[in-house]
């Protein structure tokens, strides 16, 4: 009777732990997300032109992370939650650029990306003069339209170590290549996107 | 040529001019942020181990199922020591048979035959 007595309260000792552990996880990667999701969102939405398209990818890599990386160490989660994010990025490319073609096949055309304008979309404002608005939104309309033409490297590089902050080593596995590449990207990004936007941008 | 300053200035003023474009997301983007996180933090709690076992519940089931019928297929036969009779793949032919239903609706009825039979079976002998 005391053993049985006692092997129930292992038990139940064993599954109070599980389920902090689960409860502190879970808080764990509340905080994480709610964080890192307003940037996510941006970085995505410059990556497709699209804000409701944006917003499936990163809810996509919230999901895609909490089922199957949120036992990895935390400091891990940034990298892989934006390898994650990039790879959908990619595949959403790879869909747009099959349905084009068949578009065309079919004499539907093509979306024209020049419907976007990045200007018309940018956010509501908050607590900003008209002016400074103004010269923002259009700073970053042109910086989108700019960071738009990049080659796929490049953008990405440039906009998890610009936008997200994260280092060489972060960066390089969030895009899955060496450290040695990340450098290249983001510098020719740099490069380029200053030679785009000229001297007197911002 | 650019230099490391200049650098330095232009990735200052993009990660302004980008933190500024984040802080100005509307509510109705902010409200479906959350959304998506909420259902992030749904799929944690399915991932527990408890829901992860109930997972494979299922396969386990079938694979259970798959190894009796395999064992009753063709596992030893067993000799009846009432009637010298084998039981085992003869039952399991007889259960998956047409009247397999009719058999388990009238149970106590060959239940009882199967009794009578035994009775005059020593009575005889």
């Amino acid at each position: 009777m005391n053993a049985c007595a006692g092997v129930f309260a292992v038990s139940c000792s064993g599954e109070q732990t599980t389920g902090a552990q689960t409860l502190q996880r879970e808080r764990q990667l509340n905080q994480f997300l709610a964080e890192v999701e307003r940037r996510a969102l941006r970085i995505a939405e410059i990556g497709v032109r699209d804000r409701d398209e944006a917003l499936d990818l990163v809810q996509n890599a919230m999901i895609k992370l909490a089922r199957n990386y949120v036992d990895r160490p935390t400091a891990e989660w940034t990298p892989l939650f934006y390898r994650i994010l990039q790879n959908g990025i990619r595949d959403w490319h790879r869909r747009q650029n099959v349905r084009n073609r068949v578009m065309v096949f079919f004499g539907r055309g093509t979306r024209e990306e020049s419907d976007y304008d990045p200007i018309a979309a940018a956010p509501d404002p908050a607590g900003r003069t008209p002016d400074e608005q103004l010269q923002t939104q259009q700073a970053m309309g042109e910086l989108e339209l700019a960071i738009g033409v990049l080659p796929t490297r490049q953008r990405e590089a440039f906009m998890l170590r610009t936008f997200e902050g994260l280092d060489v080593a972060g960066t390089a596995a969030a895009m899955g290549c060496s450290a040695g590449s990340v450098k290249t990207h983001y510098s020719r990004a740099v490069h380029t996107l200053r030679e785009k936007l000229g001297e007197h941008w911002q | 040529m650019n230099t490391p300053d200049e650098d330095k200035q232009f990735e200052e003023s993009a990660k302004a001019v980008f933190d500024g474009s984040v802080e100005r997301l509307d509510s109705a983007t902010l409200s479906k942020l959350n959304q998506g996180r909420q259902a992030a933090l749904a799929e944690l709690a399915n991932a527990s181990p408890a829901r992860q076992w109930s997972r494979w519940m299922p396969v386990t089931g079938m694979a259970a199922a798959a190894l009796v019928a395999v064992v009753v297929l063709r596992g030893p036969t067993t000799v009846d020591p009432r009637d010298g009779s084998t039981t085992s793949a003869t039952d399991f032919e007889i259960l998956m048979g047409d009247d397999a239903l009719d058999m388990i609706e009238e149970l106590e009825f060959y239940s009882w035959i199967d009794v009578a039979e035994f009775e005059s079976t020593d009575n005889a002998g």
